[in-house]
């Protein structure tokens, strides 16, 4: 009778470099009369922190919104943060939010916190991921990922980009970082933001919602379908390529393939996601890792389509696809279909 | 509604998880339920939902529930006079039964209605059963599932108890002939009844329920045995293979330590254990714990608590207004529109709302949704009271407040 997925509290996290608009782009959202049971995480209240009005301070760490909504400041770590944040809806202390955001910093990685939900047993049971939404810079963008490390993770780990400031820096210079970000992450539909103005249905119910999934919110939580194979820069590290197998494998290849990848290169494999064709079971098994963690698998009420092939989306710093489909055949003794 | 923090505030805020609200329905005014719920699937298709009020001056009320997006009241009755409640009704094919209890004993009418329900927007009377009496209020509470007996919480014109608050017992009576009900078989708590060898029950030192027994129930898939909740004396389970002898097989007695109030004793068939619940009495949470009980029964003669049912912290409900805790549960009743489940149990908690549980493990049943809805405009308490739940075999929640709020259909999410 339990839905594996559907009654989790949906998680976006909103990630991105400083300066990037990611309080701009909550406040937006917010706004939304259809956003008004959220609880946004955010790291502190300040000038240019959530600008909805207050109703009500509960506490340091609390407040509400008038259009329904919490506002929580981090304190701690994320992990209590989420479990108060849980424990107090159920206790009837604060609203019955629907959905959760998490505006990280600027300069955070948000393999730990994309991680935190899927290693803590009461957070498993309550939250879901939803969508990692990250925020480039036009102005600024290109240097930053040319210089620093934490925004090509961002947009490496990302399932939505939005491109902030296109207006300020021109088209030329927003169409040079959009390709730079494609060669990123091939997978993670993009989309330019001014101000903040976006179209929510871009960022919200990425992440599959039950397990009764359609092959659109398959294709949607998984990105745009790749069709050029590997994707990287001569001098880009980051690479995404998505493996298929057409035959069924045993759970048990599937998960020492995983091992031994997060064991030997776990900080190197950013992101997997994908469907896993697994012998004797009737749905599809959801897979998801970031770096060496994975979420437990959630088996799916059937497959979308006749075709039941095993699909992973392989997000990597220099581990190429040869070594991940190798490692594959070596364990599962399967062969690539393409 | 501003949203707010306050408890007050927030009790007139819905809540809500894994539970979407199809529709509400008010009853025309009338939206006070008691313990009866029951769905009738009607000879041309039609679904309707049975209510009986939880006080005067409604009797029952029909709700057309085939669209349960536009639930529609076909019929609702009238009780004769102020001082008199139905609270309790069942259905089987087109029959209903209606309990009666007045405020006062001595009082009429006290005891039972059968009704031809086969036009629901006209049901038509088929016989009374009087159970009035010197010493009897009445009946609280039927069980009706086979169609040919039922099992009745009630006193009688012979029933003078040992203590004022032990006035009603279990009675069987044969419906097989609707017109004329007839008991077959009684049980009461030893000691209750004027004249027994054995001396009256202790009375509760802090909250004196009394010895009564509250919901009764009986299955086709086990016709030997009667689940009988009898208040103050706890658990009582019967053998009632010969209805005109019931011997006691087992009698779980838990309060005190426990505040009383035992309401139902639900045999989770197939599985060797009891859902047993309590019944909130008191407000703002002066008699609480009020729970769900998860019990083994695999020794029917050693009932042993496995666990209880997961509640949010009292401190938070009792600060709403009126009653939190527990009381009647979906009991699993056989019929063409009746949930059947001996692990997702859904039960009413009053301001906490109406909340499901899955005990696959019984150790550690687990919530897995609640709809709190916000408080009605016109609810006395300041809060939600929610009394009685139907689920039907869909799985859709038919929920009622005790006050103002009426009906609540909602769907369950998990």
């Amino acid at each position: 009778m339990l839905d594996a997925l559907s009654g989790k509290f949906p998680v976006s996290v909103v990630t991105g470099f400083l300066g990037s608009g990611k309080t701009t782009l909550i406040n937006r959202l917010l706004k939304r009369p259809d956003m008004n049971r959220v609880a946004v995480i955010v790291n502190e209240f300040g000038e240019q922190a959530i600008d909805n009005d207050l109703v009500e301070v509960s506490s340091e760490q609390m407040m509400l919104l008038n259009n329904g909504c919490l506002c929580c400041v981090l304190r701690g770590d994320l992990q209590e943060t989420l479990r108060d944040l849980f424990v107090k809806r159920r206790n009837g202390d604060i609203i019955d939010f629907t959905r959760v955001i998490i505006e990280t910093t600027g300069l955070a990685d948000p393999a730990p916190v994309m991680q935190t939900l899927m290693t803590d047993d009461m957070l498993l049971a309550n939250y879901r991921l939803d969508c990692v939404v990250a925020l480039a810079d036009a102005v600024n963008g290109i240097e930053q990922l040319d210089t620093m490390q934490e925004p090509v993770k961002q947009a490496a780990l990302a399932d939505r980009i939005v491109i902030t400031k296109s207006d300020l820096a021109g088209e030329e210079a927003t169409a040079k970082l959009e390709a730079r970000l494609r060669t990123l992450n091939p997978q993670a539909p993009i989309r330019r933001a001014i101000n903040g103005e976006i179209d929510l249905a871009f960022l919200i119910d990425v992440g599959l919602r039950n397990t009764k999934a359609k092959l659109a919110d398959i294709e949607r939580w998984m990105g745009e379908p790749d069709e050029h194979g590997e994707h990287h820069r001569h001098d880009e590290t980051v690479k995404s390529f998505c493996l298929r197998y057409s035959e069924p494998m045993s759970w048990a290849s599937f998960s020492q393939t995983m091992e031994v990848l997060g064991a030997l290169r776990g900080s190197d494999m950013l992101r997997v996601k994908g469907l896993v064709n697994v012998a004797e079971h009737k749905g599809p098994m959801v897979v998801q890792g970031v770096q060496h963690l994975f979420h437990p698998p959630v088996e799916l009420a059937a497959w979308p389509t006749d075709d039941h092939s095993t699909r992973i989306v392989f997000i990597t710093r220099n581990i190429p696809r040869e070594t991940v489909a190798n490692l594959f055949a070596a364990i599962g003794a399967v062969t690539a279909t393409a | 509604m501003k949203p707010t923090m306050s408890p007050q505030g927030q009790a007139a805020q819905t809540i809500s998880r894994n539970m979407k609200l199809i529709s509400h329905n008010e009853l025309a005014g009338f939206g006070g339920i008691g313990e009866g719920i029951n769905m009738q699937v009607t000879k041309d298709g039609r679904r309707i939902l049975w209510l009986a009020h939880e006080s005067a001056p409604k009797n029952f009320t029909a709700v057309d529930v085939s669209d349960v997006k536009n639930p529609k009241v076909v019929c609702q009755t009238d009780l004769p006079h102020e001082r008199v409640r139905s609270n309790s009704l069942d259905v089987v094919g087109d029959i209903m039964v209606v309990a009666y209890q007045t405020k006062k004993v001595g009082d009429k009418p006290a005891g039972m209605d059968i009704f031809d329900i086969s036009t629901p927007e006209k049901p038509k009377l088929i016989s009374h059963f009087d159970a009035s009496g010197p010493h009897s209020r009445g009946a609280h509470c039927v069980w009706f599932v086979d169609g040919e007996y039922v099992h009745l919480t009630s006193g009688s014109a012979d029933f003078e108890p040992t203590h004022p608050n032990d006035f009603q017992f279990y009675r069987i009576i044969d419906v097989r002939n609707p017109s004329k009900p007839v008991e077959v078989g009684r049980w009461h708590y030893p000691g209750t009844h004027k004249g027994d060898k054995e001396a009256p029950p202790p009375r509760h030192p802090k909250f004196d329920g009394g010895y009564r027994p509250h919901n009764i129930n009986v299955f086709p898939e086990r016709p030997d045995r009667a689940y009988v909740a009898y208040l103050d004396g706890g658990a009582v389970i019967l053998d009632i293979s010969d209805k005109a002898n019931p011997k006691v097989v087992t009698n779980w007695r838990y309060s005190p330590p426990y505040n009383g109030f035992c309401h139902t004793v639900m045999p989770l068939l197939g599985r060797d254990m009891l859902l047993v619940t309590d019944e909130c009495t008191k407000d703002d949470g002066l008699d609480w714990p009020k729970l769900g009980w998860v019990v083994n029964a695999s020794v029917e003669t050693n009932l042993v608590p496995m666990s209880t049912l997961p509640l949010p912290p009292v401190e938070n409900f009792a600060k709403r207004g009126g009653r939190y805790g527990a009381h009647n549960i979906h009991e699993n009743l056989p019929g063409p529109a009746s949930f059947r489940s001996s692990s997702l149990i859904v039960g009413t908690f009053f301001n906490g709302g109406v909340r499901a549980f899955d005990t696959s493990n019984p150790y550690q049943p687990q919530e897995v949704g609640y709809y709190v809805p916000g408080a009605h405009r016109l609810s006395p308490k300041g809060s939600i009271q929610i009394n009685d739940v139907w689920v039907d075999e869909k799985g859709l929640i038919y929920t009622v407040d005790r006050f103002a709020g009426g009906l609540y259909i909602i769907e369950m999410e998990v």
